[in-house]
């Protein structure tokens, strides 16, 4: 891998762990389990559609793991894996369909598969199917939060497209 | 932004017909209306059956075999969870129990208080 490439990719893991940590002191909107607006994921969408998706994988590992850690919840680990895994699996096949005008349905559907995934995960660990019933409630507001996401990454991308020019 | 394309098309319609769907699931779930037995669940076992109903004001302890604890309030019949020493406090901000189908839940120790039917155990 081409240094340039390596420092790109970098950075961008560094950012989103940014927006992650700072979102931590959000408070919680509704009181539903993981119920999140996931901003750090406007760089993962940005990656998904900007980087290989070995790469987009390596950035979205890193940022998990260390937010795992700067969190200090490390039994969320599994569930944001899980969540992460999923969303990414769908975006990366959803792209192939898409044009950069749609990164925003690409980000909507990725924050569904999030959130199935993360239920899929609290089923196992609980082993209790009790918690699907938190499923519709999260993939609405996820849904929109996803939406706000990937119309962030979209204005990111048209002015990364710029100063990349330069 | 350019006219969507029939993969588009297709992809929006998909989204936009599960989005209805889970908007009509969460409306029935928060309508459903809530009974009177309360199962207190831990690890996947009952380890306490209220009836809320006949149930005193009083605050049940309940340490989780990992460690930590949630505390369990019951008064003028209903049930929440008043205090706990979990990471995120989830069980606590959920309130007070209301529907059947949106239990409280307390992940990091594995606790789950719902409403059950008579003679069903999970």
């Amino acid at each position: 891998m081409k240094l340039k490439r390596l420092t790109e990719l970098s950075l961008l893991t560094a950012v989103a762990l940014i927006i992650f940590v700072v979102e931590l002191r959000f408070p919680d909107i509704l009181p539903i389990q993981g119920m999140k607006l996931g901003l750090a994921n406007i760089i993962t969408v940005y990656a998904v559609f900007v980087y290989q998706p070995s790469e987009t994988a390596m950035i979205v590992a890193c940022r998990v793991l260390l937010g795992a850690m700067f969190s200090g919840t490390m039994i969320s680990l599994f569930y944001s894996a899980s969540g992460a895994v999923m969303c990414l699996l769908g975006m990366l096949i959803l792209k192939k369909f898409l044009s950069l005008d749609y990164i925003w349905l690409c980000s909507v559907i990725g924050a569904i598969f999030h959130n199935i995934g993360q239920i899929c995960a609290a089923m196992l660990m609980m082993r209790s199917t009790a918690v699907i019933w938190n499923l519709p409630p999260l993939i609405l507001f996820g849904a929109i939060a996803g939406l706000f996401t990937g119309l962030c990454a979209q204005v990111l991308l048209k002015r990364m497209k710029n100063i990349k020019k330069l | 932004m350019t006219k969507p394309d029939k993969n588009t098309k297709i992809i929006l319609i998909i989204t936009g017909i599960l989005l209805l769907l889970c908007a009509v699931l969460t409306i029935w779930i928060y309508r459903k209306p809530s009974g009177q037995r309360v199962l207190i669940i831990q690890n996947n076992q009952i380890i306490h059956e209220i009836y809320l109903a006949s149930a005193k004001d009083q605050e049940i302890r309940i340490d989780a075999p990992g460690g930590g604890y949630n505390l369990i309030k019951i008064q003028n019949h209903e049930i929440s969870i008043a205090e706990a020493d979990c990471p995120d406090h989830t069980c606590m901000k959920t309130g007070i129990l209301k529907s059947e189908n949106i239990p409280i839940v307390c992940l990091p120790h594995k606790l789950i208080i719902r409403f059950a039917e008579e003679g069903e155990k999970f």
